[in-house]
Order: structure tokens, then C-alpha cells, then sequence
């Protein structure tokens, strides 16, 4: 996952402070919980895409 | 005091010069977001991946399994288009909707799987 797909993902720049990362990802999950009817798969790509970017993991594979 | 014309000068040639290159930033700003808005952007990635969008990604992107039943795929793309629509990314919503509209051509298409 590129940064500028997991950015997009979360709705955010790809300058977004850690901050607005975690806001971001707290809300998207709202929408995407697993347990809330969202799909697993979706789910794992927001919690990929808020590790990505806050730097925790490096991938240069397509979101999709 | 000759010190004092040339400082005059230098403000009066050195804010001209700021002015010029404020304005043609200000212009190169305007172009690169109406090519890269982050929605075009979205946008742009959608169409380049609709073409590539498998069957079994629509299908993982809406939790959905092999044997759903159409009205099965439609309860799941409308809460998640809605849900994401509240709260998440236009992208994540794009991708749902994508997934939606690669089935359907799928499902529809096996006479089996068709909901009369």
C-alpha cells in the first residue's frame, strides 16, 4: 500500500500529522467495523492504512 | 544620504519582484490542484481500477461469499455505502460502490444465480 493510497483511504493529505491519522482512523473504522456489519477485508485495509501512514510499516503493493 | 535612495530603490525593486513571484505561484497552486485534487485523484484511481476489479475482491470488499444471494450483496453495499458515505473516505466508498456494480454484471449474468 502506497502512502498516497493509505491517504486516501483515511480521507486525509499525505502530509497529516499522527494526530489527525488516529482521528481518521477512529472514524473510517466507525464506518467499516467488522462487528458493524462492515466487511473484514475493508477493515484491514484502514488499520493497514493508518500503520502506513504513521510510518509503522513500508509497502509499495497496490490498496486493491 | 546616498545609503538611503539605494535602500528606497531596493524596497521599492524588491517588493515588485516578491508581487511577481506570489502571483505566479498563486497561479501554478490553481493549476496543479485542478489536475491534482485529491477527489479527481480518487476518481482517477477508480476508473484505473474498476477495469482491474476481480470478482472475488468485490466480493471480499463487501463480506460477501460465493453463493450470496443478490438481495444478500445489496443489504451488505447499502449499509456499507452508508456507513462509509458518514463516516469514512469518498475512496472507500468508491471502492464499495465499484464492488457492487462488478457483481452485478456477475451475478446477473448466471442465470442460476438470478433472484426472480
Amino acid at each position: 500500500m502506497t502512502r498516497r493510497e493509505a491517504a486516501l483511504i483515511l480521507g486525509l493529505r499525505e502530509s497529516a500529522t499522527p494526530d489527525k491519522v488516529k482521528e481518521a482512523h477512529r472514524k473510517v473504522m466507525v464506518a467499516n467495523h467488522p462487528d458493524a456489519g462492515g466487511s473484514d477485508y475493508l477493515a484491514s485495509k484502514v488499520n493497514e492504512a493508518k500503520d502506513v501512514m504513521l510510518g509503522k510499516t513500508k509497502g509499495s503493493n497496490s490498496a486493491f | 544620504f546616498q545609503a538611503g535612495r539605494i535602500i528606497a530603490n531596493l524596497i521599492v525593486v524588491g517588493s515588485g519582484v516578491l508581487v511577481r513571484a506570489f502571483a505566479q505561484a498563486y497561479r501554478q497552486a490553481l493549476q496543479n490542484a485542478s489536475k491534482n485534487g485529491v477527489a479527481r485523484e480518487a476518481v482517477e484511481n477508480m476508473k484505473k481500477v474498476s477495469k482491474a476489479m476481480s470478482e472475488s475482491e468485490a466480493r471480499q470488499i463487501l463480506g460477501v461469499s460465493e453463493n450470496a444471494s443478490w438481495e444478500e450483496i445489496i443489504k451488505k453495499y447499502d449499509s456499507l455505502f452508508e456507513n462509509n458515505a458518514k463516516n469514512g473516505s469518498f475512496y472507500l466508498q468508491s471502492k464499495v460502490f465499484r464492488a457492487k456494480e462488478c457483481l452485478e454484471s456477475t451475478v446477473r449474468k448466471d442465470g442460476e444465480k438470478v433472484m426472480s
